[in-house]
């Protein structure tokens, strides 16, 4: 769930189409509509969220900014909407406990993540616009979602020239044998920590 | 041991910020506090080394120890025609005000050019959650006039990517860090994010982090567990990509009382090894004396998000940390990470019961003057909170990051207040601030009684039984080095 009480308003005088704005949005809200000079970004309000990458990223001082909505809204996905079992099993599959905190800044746990997947949600940008996850520092939540989504037999494609979001990354489940003896005597516990992974997950079984 | 109890000393003015409260509205400092004294950092640690920053040499002091640092570093990779990237971190430039962070930027670049006859040489400057910070600092220390237009800039984990294959897989960097031919990675020994990285490989850790992409840095929190997570900085680190353009490294050395020196080297792991050895002697001293504060009120009341307030060279996230020692790898979770956070559930308690709480002897917080800019609401469910003034709640109220914030504290009118508050929830009269003073720690009379008396027995405990243990779990040979 996440409150929003803020958008982001375009300046068409300043703005120039440069297209960053577009490439780093984590909801596909901001787009440039026109031709050569006369490109400009448009915000969709309807999927907003007001967090501020294209404010954070844009080169040309003033072009976008954030304003404060007249009247803050909520979105997000009620669990309880979907069978408890089957966001369970989902979880699971990915390894991570329904109830764990998957965006710091949202609040966002686990099982409204997979409660957007198992409702229909088939890429992070589709979860971002239901839940607000990744709306926050936009930094630290995507691969948890990335594994939900795969956990669901679902392989996103990045968004074409976008630069959102790359690919999934290892977890401390694939790291070969091999790698952690390797390293375990320098610091990394990596058995240790699969260890508490672990029951972290049997404690919700 | 006799140390003098010293009147306050001031913190740094603050700074204007997109990220924090305007200037003006910051009326009253803590140190400003009726009963607040200053303990020198080295009166308490004798052992500290002398600072070069600040000192009566000024910052040209910093400028010499980075040319000496770098007189037996070898740049023969570096070809006059080349392109040289300097890859540098926002949180230089906490440290002792920033300049000693910059002014060893410029010397990098200056040697760079004398000695390769390189003169395309750039700045990167990595950020935290705060994407404009490093834009900030370039133009506040004047690097984009030193560096050439165009030639000094901060970059962002949501900037264009760049795949990197690694031991354990594709991991993504940040493709303006590296599209030079050779990469130099200029950063600080500041054990800072300690209850994240746990002081392994500490500084490798910018290339899991400042130079990275959201995916590695979302690996890092979430993925790999919370003693494996500086895997990611490692696994970049050795890759070919990376190996095929690094150089050398050069490191400011703060301590917990200012800037001891600079340190560079082409092998990273032997930088790491010096400075590891250096914190776990002076960090891990004044960490582990915090740590034994049995109650207090923090007050925080610097130019920096919740967790970064620091005071004796240490960030409010250590010592919220420090239910357990951070430092020992035989505890898997601090009291603050994000594992941490991620493993309390809908009712705010822990998941699986050995999760240690966040340092229970912090009983209220005060929070003066701070920035957004980092996820923070867990700190107010788990402290009594109360903010100083509507324009600090504001800051929080319009940040992305902690829009539920205010939800968890309340507002006092002014700091007067916000203090006697704190005093009625936390029935104590222990007050220790976060300010960044210089060299010092800013506490209420109580307390410093209370940290002298301790001083003596931390001193001996980290010594004798913590940094050898701290060095064993790493793999590191202490022999003679302690």
């Amino acid at each position: 769930m996440r409150v929003v009480n803020m958008y982001a308003e375009v300046n068409s005088e300043i703005c120039t189409g440069c297209k960053i704005c577009e490439k780093v949005c984590p909801t596909l809200s901001i787009k440039i509509f026109g031709e050569k000079k006369e490109k400009r970004a448009v915000v969709d309000l309807n999927t907003c969220a007001g967090c501020g990458a294209c404010v954070e990223r844009c080169d040309f001082e003033g072009a976008i900014a954030l304003k404060t909505l007249e009247e803050s809204k909520i979105i997000g996905v009620d669990p309880r909407l979907v069978d408890e079992k089957e966001i369970a099993e989902l979880c699971f599959e990915a390894k991570i406990h329904p109830e764990q905190i998957v965006c710091f800044c949202t609040g966002t746990r686990a099982d409204e993540v997979a409660a957007a997947i198992l409702l229909g949600a088939t890429s992070p940008e589709e979860i971002s616009i239901k839940t607000g996850v990744r709306t926050g520092c936009k930094v630290e939540c995507i691969e948890p979602i990335l594994r939900l989504l795969k956990a669901a037999g679902i392989e996103p494609k990045p968004v074409e020239k976008g630069w959102q979001w790359y690919g999934i990354t290892p977890t401390v489940w694939d790291i070969s044998e091999e790698i952690i003896q390797k390293y375990s005597a320098r610091g990394f516990y990596f058995d240790e920590d699969k260890a508490l992974l672990k029951k972290l997950l049997d404690s919700a079984k | 041991m006799v140390v003098k109890l010293e009147k306050p000393v001031r913190p740094l003015l603050p700074k204007q910020s997109r990220y924090g409260p305007d200037p003006d509205h910051i009326k009253t400092r803590a140190c400003d506090l009726e009963n607040i004294v200053s303990l020198r950092v080295r009166e308490l640690f004798r052992d500290i080394p002398e600072n070069i920053y600040p000192s009566e040499r000024g910052i040209k002091a910093v400028r010499e120890a980075t040319v000496d640092a770098l007189a037996n570093v070898d740049m023969s990779m570096i070809k006059p025609e080349d392109s040289v990237n300097i890859l540098g971190s926002h949180h230089g430039f906490l440290l002792a005000g920033g300049e000693p962070y910059a002014e060893m930027l410029k010397a990098i670049k200056d040697v760079i050019a004398e000695k390769t006859g390189s003169e395309n040489i750039r700045l990167k400057v990595g950020v935290g959650l705060r994407f404009r910070e490093s834009d900030e600092y370039i133009r506040r220390f004047g690097l984009d006039e030193y560096f050439g237009k165009g030639k000094a800039k901060g970059v962002t984990p949501i900037d264009e990517g760049i795949p990197i294959e690694t031991e354990i897989g594709t991991l993504y960097g940040i493709k303006k860090c590296y599209d030079a031919d050779w990469i130099v990675h200029a950063h600080n020994s500041d054990v800072r994010e300690i209850h994240f990285h746990r002081h392994v490989d500490r500084a490798v850790k910018p290339f899991g982090m400042s130079y990275a992409r959201i995916e590695t840095r979302s690996t890092y929190h979430h993925n790999l567990g919370p003693r494996g997570a500086n895997f990611v900085a490692r696994a970049i680190f050795n890759s070919e990509f990376v190996q095929n353009k690094w150089t050398f490294a050069t490191f400011l050395k703060p301590t917990p009382a200012g800037i001891a020196g600079v340190d560079a080297d082409n092998d990273l792991f032997a930088l790491d090894e010096r400075l590891t050895i250096d914190n776990f002697r002076y960090y891990g001293k004044i960490l582990s004396l915090l740590s034994r504060i049995d109650e207090c009120i923090v007050v925080l009341d610097f130019q920096a998000p919740i967790p970064y307030v620091f005071s004796a060279g240490m960030i409010f996230a250590n010592l919220s940390a420090s239910s357990v020692d951070i430092f020992d790898l035989d505890y898997p979770l601090p009291g603050y990470t994000w594992y941490t956070e991620a493993f309390y559930g809908k009712d705010d308690r822990p998941l699986i019961p050995d999760t240690p709480p966040v340092n229970p002897a912090i009983k209220a917080m005060v929070i003066n003057y701070a920035w957004g800019g980092y996820p923070s609401v867990f700190w107010a469910k788990m402290i009594p909170t109360i903010v100083v003034g509507e324009h600090q709640a504001d800051v929080f109220e319009k940040d992305p990051q902690n829009i539920e914030f205010m939800r968890h504290a309340v507002v006092a009118k002014d700091l007067q207040t916000a203090i006697e508050f704190a005093a009625r929830i936390a029935d104590t009269d222990k007050i220790l601030i976060f300010d960044g003073a210089p060299g010092a720690i800013n506490v209420s009379t109580p307390l410093a009684e209370e940290l002298v008396e301790k001083t003596f027995e931390v001193n001996k405990a980290v010594e004798q039984k913590s940094m050898p243990k701290w060095c064993r779990q790493r793999g590191m040979k202490i022999g003679d080095k302690i």
